[in-house]
């Protein structure tokens, strides 16, 4: 029971910082998450995962924070102050999956997710699929796969989905293909029944 | 030997090779006939290389409308492609899996044919010209990777010309500064830029398709001037006629080969194979992304590459082109039996390679 509590405190303890941090920080990334999907998808995922910017936040490229302008500072104050879920950010240095993840669990959820990052994907709404590919947001996270890119994924489940949906369409392209071919085949084969003619006819010819 | 006699014995050479006689639809179409026995299927993979390299022309094309090659266009104008042009992203996915199997086809009729000794005399030419496709096929691979100007397509064509240049410290005198001299033609400038972009595409979309259609003219002539060669040492079970008969086999294939390769189109994005999701526009600030490696079908000689000493590989690259090229007359005495013992141990090799390449690699290096 000690041994349950002691790590319990300095978890609060741990968050207690990382709000008061997270308030008054102008850089914040979080690349415990990074880190969590590296190992266990083994892919190589960058910050893109969840931010504007592959390289992350800090920096004055576009998407990150030193190029913001007032109006998206503003944004990124209010997405920050975001510690229930539903208060629908709109972080500037942030992609759409990067502020779905704070609508869907607030900001002050995502923070104690910091100290079991593994157990985000979990975390997040299940019937979520922001880029429409089929595959559920949570399982492309824990999966290492884009969310917001439809030609990434798991290439079986990708491929599952992307049949379901088109069936109809591989259906008549296949009837058209068969029709074709029925066609090309009795073409040919008249082709073939004139050809010895042509050459009889030839040989025939003074 | 006098020049009369050269002049003379080329001219002879040829005429057997091209025998003009025979170019007329009785020899070429009606009267051909195509050996059945239990390596016939090997005929057909060379009607599939050349159904996927008609796909890839008119799927070319097509990207072609949209595609812009600057380095700051291109990588927008790809993504243009894909999310708003309608079938963006099925053409462009097409031309990806059809690169694909265009190459497989290639390897399998390289290998099918040496094993059926398809290179005997008259069809030295045959071979010779089969030869110089399968590297143009590799080299529209290699100019068409770097096209959509993503952080990998970039660095990997940087990794893959500095390996050029590396070729310089092994060769005498002066000899030695050809490959860094080559590597700038095709750069173009110091490093991998817009020079670059703009010849790879030349290369891709004019060049390279006008090689081909040369190369595979000759191709094609020698093959339907000369027929298919036997294939076995035994007699053949039957012949068939190659029209309509054999025609309508190969137009099948076609018809199922255009059925897979539409259905993974529409259903399996290319980028989904590859471990690197994130395809943003190269930044020329980044670091190499992690784990970079070049297209499936250069994994055969990469991994290698990565595991044995540099002078190794050049050493067999530079047999293995003298061998592919001379095939006709090194092999010449062989029997068939032998040579599909190397076409098996040649297969075998490029598929390992292909599919554990890596996990052997990680089993040398830790």
């Amino acid at each position: 029971m000690r041994a349950f509590f002691i790590p319990f405190r300095w978890t609060r303890l741990a968050l207690a910082c990382a709000l008061a941090l997270g308030a008054a920080s102008p850089l914040q990334a979080y690349p415990e998450f990074q880190q969590s999907v590296v190992k266990t998808s083994r892919r190589a995922v960058n910050c893109a995962l969840c931010h504007s910017h592959p390289d992350g936040p800090e920096g004055a490229a576009p998407g990150q924070i030193g190029r913001l302008t007032a109006a998206e500072q503003a944004e990124l104050v209010r997405a920050r102050a975001a510690f229930e879920p539903n208060a629908k950010p709109n972080s500037p240095i942030l992609n759409a999956f990067g502020n779905h993840i704070v609508q869907s669990l607030g900001k002050r959820r995502f923070l104690e997710l910091r100290l079991a990052p593994e157990q985000l994907a979990a975390a997040l709404p299940k019937d979520s699929d922001l880029d429409g590919d089929g595959i559920a947001d949570a399982e492309e996270y824990r999966a290492g796969t884009h969310p917001l890119l439809r030609s990434d994924g798991a290439p079986w489940l990708l491929f599952r989905a992307n049949l379901q949906r088109n069936l109809p369409q591989i259906l008549v392209v296949l009837a058209a293909t068969l029709l074709g071919f029925y066609g090309l085949r009795h073409l040919l084969r008249g082709f073939a029944a004139t050809a010895p003619n042509e050459e009889e006819e030839d040989l025939a010819a003074p | 030997m006098k020049p009369q006699q050269t002049l003379r014995r080329t001219g002879d050479f040829l005429a057997e090779r091209f025998p003009v006689d025979k170019l007329n639809f009785a020899s070429m179409v009606g009267k051909k006939e195509v050996p059945v026995h239990r390596l016939s299927w090997g005929y057909y993979l060379g009607g599939l290389a050349l159904f996927f390299f008609m796909v890839q022309v008119v799927t070319g094309l097509m990207l072609l409308f949209y595609y812009q090659p600057t380095v700051s266009d291109a990588h927008a104008s790809v993504e243009y492609i894909t999310e708003h042009v309608p079938a963006g992203a099925l053409v462009r996915n097409i031309h990806a899996w059809a690169s694909s199997l265009m190459i497989a086809s290639v390897l399998g009729h390289l290998l099918s044919a040496f094993a059926m000794k398809a290179f005997a005399r008259p069809r030295e030419l045959t071979w010779v010209s089969g030869a110089l496709l399968l590297g143009i096929t590799f080299a529209f691979g290699f100019t068409g990777y770097l096209l959509p100007w993503h952080q990998i397509a970039v660095n990997a064509t940087k990794i893959g010309l500095q390996t050029i240049e590396e070729i310089g410290a092994y060769l005498p005198g002066q000899m030695s500064l050809w490959p860094a001299a080559i590597k700038e033609i095709i750069q173009g400038e110091a490093t991998v830029g817009q020079a670059t972009l703009s010849r790879f595409f030349a290369l891709h979309v004019i060049i390279l398709p006008l090689g081909i259609v040369a190369v595979l003219g000759a191709h094609l002539l020698s093959v339907q001037l000369h027929g298919m060669s036997q294939g076995v040492d035994d007699k053949p079970r039957r012949m068939e006629k190659f029209f309509p008969a054999f025609l309508l086999k190969d137009l099948s294939v076609w018809g199922v080969a255009f059925m897979i390769l539409f259905v993974l189109g529409l259903c399996l994005p290319f980028e989904s194979l590859f471990a690197y999701p994130l395809f943003e526009p190269y930044n020329p600030k980044g670091s190499t992304p992690d784990g970079i490696k070049p297209e499936w079908y250069f994994f055969w000689i990469y991994y290698p590459l990565e595991l044995l000493p540099f002078w190794v590989i050049l050493a067999g690259q530079g047999l293995l082109g003298v061998v592919l090229l001379g095939t006709p007359w090194i092999f010449r005495n062989t029997n068939r039996r032998t040579l599909q013992v190397l076409a098996v141990a040649a297969g075998l090799y490029l598929l390992v390679m292909t599919v554990f390449g890596e996990t052997i690699y990680h089993l040398f290096k830790g």
